[in-house]
């Protein structure tokens, strides 16, 4: 949109440029100076300075209150760290909600694209779950997969007792429950996204496809699935950049980031490192690895959408 | 590929309101309808349990029968509840009024000005969007330690508005980008200076995009526990989320309680979400997906 709408915006300046006189375009270069800054402001100081700060005491082994320079080795002694691996590792973890979090959302979404009787009821229970904050989520998550929880009991109940599993005291189960109730709370925002991308395909093309004699599945896979690709990828990112970066409070209440390291990703971590053992330095090391790990991400979405068009 | 699908439009008529419809037979309509009955189910089971658990003491929970209000009781009786809701909702409101009071001006000056460096304003101010706010906690921690204002409301005011300008000023630009330039040279015209045509034209042509972005800004405000942890400690002024964790990390924990606390904190947000499911969406693919 951005780029579509930037070429017809300039030819406009261009004509108001002849039309209007040099006192009126000063006006507006300075008017649009003092409108822009108060933003400018609390980005520079509350956003840029800090991780420009961040960047610098990465290098110090800084306590919050002095700091000594140590230099670019600081980032090797972390990466030689096993706990920072496992850490990493955890996030890796984390990533296979992802895709699962896009299956759900897409198949709830073609499901309400049918729009079957008291379809608009069931949009608003799925997107509900959205909007519960992750400290309830985890409050919630920690009584529904501990031994005598919900999903046990549930498990029993289906006569399926034998799969009973302590999920929240291995750090396997831990991190699955995590995952688990990742995926539930980002199912909603998913399939809206889905049902957004979906809403936009011509009805025609349908038409189409059911003159040609085409089945649904077909439809589905080879006309519907194609068309949603920028919808897909946008909700990959959207997606996996909170997988690294929101669920904070979710392991804060749900596993306190144990057993064992089991369930700590990176932005625990961080907490931890600064506001648990005083390591500020190694905090801000941290977050500057996160950082690059989301521009990463967010630069593929970029190339991927610009290589498109 | 979009404008191929436009142009096809006037062809058919609009009989078919949903794409899929015209492919699927009635039985299959059924199913359709079981499945997603039996999806909601499942992603409404958590608030059964959260309803149904908070009305029962903790002897009833335990034993799985029976019904109280007490636990309503105790979690009021033993957390400042009002006084969490109330700081909440301050902390969301004061947050949302300085966003907007700083985005909306910045969005119509980098829509429907020139000035010079403007385009790398806007690459500034919009790039920093991809900060995640883990990066930048701890030296802005330190800094508002520094200037004392940490436990006060105006320093995680602070926080939250700095998260939320970057992605507010993208949402205003390209909203008023969306605005006919004639408008405002027929501001002009009329001997508005640009601020003038700022207040009296373009800010009152805003409203569904202030209102996209309250929407956006209200939910993550009012779900926000890190900021809430580390810059507003004490129970007094701490926010609902904030006292929650502390309930449910308590030694005693009795999770009727946290269940009433976790039911009330979840209705502010839920009813956002479900009245103004169209904002959310609007805003969230605004830009990165036309």
């Amino acid at each position: 949109m951005v780029a579509s709408k930037s070429p017809s915006g300039r030819a406009t300046r261009g004509r108001f440029h002849h039309a209007a006189n040099r006192g009126l375009r000063l006006d507006g270069s300075r008017a649009g100076l003092i409108l822009v800054s108060p933003a400018l402001v609390v980005v520079l100081l509350l956003l840029i300075i800090p991780i420009g700060e961040a960047f610098y005491y990465s290098m110090t082994n800084w306590n919050g209150i002095t700091a000594h320079w140590v230099g670019p080795k600081t980032y090797v002694t972390v990466f030689s760290d096993p706990t920072f691996w496992r850490v990493l590792e955890n996030n890796a973890l984390m990533l296979i909600a992802v895709p699962a979090t896009m299956f759900c959302g897409v198949v709830l979404a073609a499901l309400l694209h049918v729009r079957v009787r008291g379809w608009r009821i069931f949009r608003g229970a799925i997107i509900i779950p959205t909007a519960v904050s992750w400290v309830v989520l985890g409050v919630v998550g920690h009584q529904a997969f501990a031994q005598k929880g919900l999903i046990n009991g549930g498990l029993s109940a289906i006569g399926l007792g034998a799969l009973r599993l302590d999920w929240l005291a291995s750090p396997l189960g831990a991190i699955a429950a995590v995952g688990i109730t990742f995926v539930y709370s980002l199912v909603g925002i998913n399939t809206l996204i889905f049902v957004t991308g979906m809403s936009t395909i011509d009805p025609a093309i349908y038409e189409a496809a059911r003159l040609d004699g085409a089945r649904w599945g077909r439809t589905f896979f080879q006309l519907t699935l194609p068309l949603l690709q920028r919808y897909l990828l946008f909700a990959f990112v959207v997606t996996a950049i909170s997988a690294f970066s929101a669920v904070f409070s979710l392991i804060y209440t749900m596993t306190g980031g144990g057993p064992n390291f089991g369930t700590t990703t990176i932005e625990f971590f961080i907490y931890q490192k600064a506001f648990g053992t005083g390591s500020f330095g190694e905090g801000a090391l941290l977050g500057i690895v996160l950082f690059a790990i989301l521009f990463g991400l967010t630069l593929i979405q970029f190339r991927l959408t610009r290589g498109e068009t | 590929m979009s404008s191929n699908m436009r142009a096809s439009t006037p062809l058919t008529t609009h009989t078919a309101a949903g794409g899929l419809r015209s492919v699927l037979l009635r039985p299959s309509r059924i199913v359709v309808f079981l499945a997603l009955g039996l999806a909601a189910a499942a992603l409404m089971y958590p608030f059964a349990f959260m309803i149904l658990t908070s009305f029962r003491s903790k002897a009833q929970y335990l034993g799985g029968s029976g019904f109280a209000i007490v636990s309503w009781g105790i979690l009021f009786h033993g957390v400042p509840v009002v006084r969490e809701m109330f700081n909440s909702f301050l902390l969301c409101i004061a947050s949302i009024f300085v966003i907007l009071m700083i985005a909306a001006p910045a969005g119509f000056s980098l829509a429907k000005t020139s000035f010079p460096g403007k385009r790398l304003v806007f690459i500034g101010i919009v790039g920093s969007m991809l900060i995640p706010l883990q990066s930048y906690i701890i030296p802005e921690y330190v800094n508002f330690a520094r200037v004392h204002l940490i436990n006060t409301y105006l320093g995680a005011i602070l926080v939250y508005v700095a998260i939320g300008t970057p992605f507010s000023v993208f949402l205003m630009t390209t909203y008023f980008r969306g605005i006919p330039d004639e408008l405002v040279d027929a501001g002009l015209c009329d001997g508005l200076k640009h601020l003038g045509v700022f207040r009296r034209i373009a800010f009152p042509l805003a409203t569904p995009a202030i209102a996209t972005l309250i929407v956006l800004r209200f939910i993550p405000v009012w779900n926000d526990f890190l900021v809430g942890l580390l810059f507003l400690q004490e129970p007094a002024n701490r926010p609902f989320t904030v006292g929650l964790g502390v309930l449910a990390s308590s030694q005693l924990v009795n999770v009727p309680a946290l269940m009433a606390g976790s039911l009330l904190s979840t209705i502010p947000a839920a009813i956002t979400y479900v009245a103004f499911q169209r904002y959310l969406v609007a805003g969230l693919t605004l830009g990165s997906v036309q």
